[in-house]
């Protein structure tokens, strides 16, 4: 019998693992993002662009082994259900950052001067919704009386990137800018707005787990 | 001595239905391995028959002094034949009930039927679905605000209730072997079919009725408990916990008071109590009317057989 606790210790142990490879993914491509602001499209971003892909992809694959480890029956039918659709969610939340980028690299969007300082407001904001998520993620696994508290902030996180956003594709179309522009623009601002919603949906999966454990 | 052939089988056919009602969720769900939990129940079912299982033997004596092993022959093939025709119509029927059914039969003809020892059983044959419902509530609300308070993260919750289904499923078959070793050999005991045991004829009966459950248990229980486990599992976890834990507190009581009820009743009677707690909409009315229709059936169709078969060694002579 000590094989079921070993493998539930090894999925701890494999979900933690999996949650810091996707908290390094997301600071490279904080990193990424400012360098592409800073630089553009030079070698110094594509370096970083690469990295991120590469974190990107260990998170992939931790996930997977994860999956697979529940698969062979570790934890409790409903335990393992709960946590492969919480890392189904959350994964969407490395690629959103990843997709992101390969949208700067393939089609070397030019963000105008003047709207720098506000993609950079959108990307924090988006930033500190996926950590959020991040903390409600922590609190479910080692303070599960604080879980439902965290994923009402990364609700509001939310609301407020979302207002951020609005209000950045409406000063893209009140430029002057050629139309093909404004909708890379806009695209763009749309991309990383995904990763509040995603962060928010992450969140809602970590409750429902959170609240079927409240008798 | 060849007239326990039929107890024995009725003990094994115990055996390898009645261990998915207390391990058929752990099972089901791949949280404890078949042979783990098949081993568990056996050992549990011996030791709850050779601690606790005097009580229901006493009971059967009580209720037909049975001067003739031949008699209980009929009425221990008479239940088993009841309980295989119920299990191909997928009815959880209860052993107890065919056996009692067939016994009072007995008693009946041989004219010492006792019938305050009849009225004790029919009452607590009511009491158990009934109590394990009101025990599955209370027990529901109890455990749940002690989870609430301790407020386990996802793996604590996850091995705390692991443990607490191996835990309840250990206790069920203890409370199975302690409750139901009568149903088995409790007939050939009345018909003093113990006697050479002397003072030990009550644990001699329990420790030959419990080897045939536990044999069944262990040969023949692997289907039978991924059927009821998966059903089972359609509850969550902890509601499956609560109820198997309520089923083996109700079953363990009447251990205690000496009679022997049924497993399946009280596992129903557990989840009736879970449908109760979660909304009446969900409780199944044509399933729960086939039950019902199965209990009433099985001690009336088991009485039949035995009155059927009694007619039979009259006629050829094997009985006066």
């Amino acid at each position: 019998m000590a094989f079921f606790w070993q493998k539930r210790d090894n999925v701890q142990q494999m979900l933690a693992d999996y949650f810091e490879q996707c908290d390094a993914c997301y600071k490279l491509f904080e990193k990424s993002f400012k360098t592409y602001l800073e630089m553009g499209h030079g070698s110094t971003f594509e370096a970083s662009v690469h990295k991120t892909h590469e974190a990107e992809s260990a998170a992939d694959d931790l996930r997977r082994e994860i999956e697979y480890t529940l698969y062979g029956k570790a934890l409790l039918p409903e335990s393992r259900g709960d946590l492969l659709t919480l890392l189904e969610t959350f994964d969407r939340l490395p690629n959103a950052a990843e997709t992101i980028l390969f949208a700067l690299r393939c089609q070397n969007i030019r963000i105008p001067d003047y709207l720098q300082q506000e993609y950079q407001a959108l990307v924090e904001a988006n930033l500190k919704a996926y950590y959020l998520a991040r903390k409600a993620v922590d609190n479910l696994f080692d303070n599960p009386r604080i879980t439902l508290r965290s994923t009402k902030e990364v609700d509001e996180k939310e609301s407020a990137a979302d207002r951020i956003e609005r209000d950045l594709v409406c000063a893209i179309f009140a430029d002057d800018m050629d139309t093909g522009h404004k909708i890379l623009l806009r695209d763009l601002a749309q991309l990383i707005g995904k990763i509040a919603d995603r962060a928010e949906s992450a969140a809602d999966c970590i409750g429902i787990i959170a609240i079927k454990r409240q008798i | 001595m060849w007239q326990i052939a039929s107890g024995l089988l009725l003990g094994w056919a115990l055996g390898s239905n009645d261990a998915a009602n207390v391990f058929g969720t752990a099972v089901a769900s791949r949280m404890v391995k078949f042979w783990t939990a098949a081993l568990l129940c056996a050992a549990f079912v011996l030791l709850g028959a050779f601690l606790e299982g005097s009580h229901g033997m006493e009971t059967y004596r009580d209720l037909s002094e049975m001067a003739d092993a031949n008699l209980a022959f009929i009425v221990a093939l008479s239940a088993g034949l009841t309980v295989t025709l119920m299990s191909t119509w997928r009815l959880p029927v209860s052993t107890s009930q065919a056996v009692v059914g067939a016994l009072v039969l007995a008693g009946l003809l041989q004219h010492n039927l006792d019938s305050a020892s009849l009225i004790k059983v029919v009452l607590c044959w009511v009491g158990t679905p009934v109590g394990a419902a009101l025990l599955t509530v209370l027990l529901y609300y109890g455990v749940g605000k002690l989870v609430n308070l301790l407020a386990p993260n996802v793996f604590q919750y996850d091995a705390w209730l692991r443990w607490g289904l191996i835990l309840a499923g250990s206790y069920g078959a203890f409370a199975l072997g302690a409750n139901n070793v009568a149903n088995v050999t409790g007939p050939f005991y009345a018909a003093g079919m113990f006697a050479f045991a002397g003072a030990w004829e009550a644990q001699a009966a329990c420790l030959v009725g419990a080897s045939a459950i536990a044999l069944g248990v262990l040969t023949y229980s692997h289907k039978v408990m991924f059927t009821v486990g998966e059903n089972l599992v359609k509850l969550d976890a902890f509601t499956a916990f609560i109820a198997i834990l309520a089923e083996a507190i109700t079953v363990h009581i009447y251990a205690l008071v000496g009679v022997p009820v049924s497993t399946s009743q009280a596992i129903v009677g557990a989840v009736l109590g879970i449908g109760m707690l979660k909304g009446m909409r969900t409780i199944d009315k044509a399933t729960l009317g086939r039950i019902l229709f199965g209990w009433v059936g099985t001690p009336a169709i088991s009485a039949a057989l035995a009155f059927l078969l009694y007619t039979m060694f009259v006629q050829f002579g094997l009985m006066s």
